[in-house]
């Protein structure tokens, strides 16, 4: 019985919550509603992976905080999407540093004079090992 | 099962790969500053977390939603995030209504199909039971 379906929506962008990763077990996330893993091909489409870091860890990383009952999935979603924005940006600012260094390789210290300069990485100060 | 901050990293290959594509070729990234990266990234989640969830506690919410992350992204002075933000939300939010659709059906074709087969046992044993039971006075007349 072919399922019928009202919207066309692309498979891929239905695959959300099994973003690529080795360390995780396809259809192992079973989000909040409770919906299991859509089966069926995955149509290689012009849709980028709407996240591509995994919900799950992202949702488990956010229980850790003990003040945290309940998290919407959009609220896992948006978080997930901004901590790979955040990678961007430090990649980036630290890079500037290795440039100037006339270095083609990223470094530690060029991740810590960029955590010292910028304002909006003040908050890790003192936080990584 | 809880599990403790430091027990969660994000995974290695997708931090390295977004990391790569935000560089130009050629540039390579140490081991200890990929390390260092995932590591804040980390850091970052939790961090957006505890601010988002004070906007919900003020809210007297006890769900965390996206809009006490924008918030919480405004407050962290990453307000450069909203816009893209926004629009990856609007996009998520057809492709899970897309999905809800799909499973929606997929339950009622299911409970379609049970229902169906309920009637058709249904029938076959209300006709078994006509057969089995024959008319009172036809009984009484057989006796």
């Amino acid at each position: 019985m072919a399922a019928t379906l009202a919207s066309p929506v692309a498979p891929a962008e239905l695959e959300v919550e099994r973003c690529g990763t080795e360390e995780e077990t396809r259809g192992a996330e079973a989000e909040e509603e409770g919906s299991p893993p859509q089966p069926g091909p995955v149509s290689a489409s012009s849709h980028s992976r709407l996240s591509k870091l995994p919900l799950a860890r992202i949702k488990a990383l956010m229980k850790t905080d003990p003040d945290v009952s309940l998290a919407s999935q959009e609220s896992v979603f948006i978080i997930a999407k901004a901590t790979e924005l955040f990678v961007e940006m430090i990649a980036k600012d630290a890079m500037v540093y290795a440039q100037q260094g006339k270095r083609k390789t990223l470094q530690r210290k060029d991740l810590d004079n960029a955590i010292e300069a910028i304002d909006e990485f003040a908050f890790l100060e003192g936080t990584l090992d | 099962m809880a599990e403790r901050p430091e027990d969660l990293n994000l995974p290695n290959a997708v931090i390295t790969r977004i990391i790569k594509e935000a560089l130009p070729d050629g540039v390579n990234v140490s081991k200890e500053a990929r390390r260092a990266i995932s590591q804040a990234a980390s850091v970052f989640v939790l961090y957006a977390t505890s601010c988002a969830n004070n906007f919900a506690m003020k809210a007297k919410r006890k769900t965390l939603n996206a809009g006490d992350v924008m918030a919480a992204m405004e407050e962290m002075e990453f307000e450069r995030f909203l816009e893209p933000l926004k629009e990856a939300l609007e996009v998520y939010k057809k492709g899970q209504k897309g999905k809800k659709e799909v499973s929606e059906q997929k339950r009622k074709d299911k409970e379609k199909k049970q229902d169906s087969e309920n009637d058709r046992s249904r029938e076959e044993e209300e006709e078994e039971r006509m057969e089995e039971e024959p008319d009172v006075e036809e009984d009484e007349a057989e006796n």
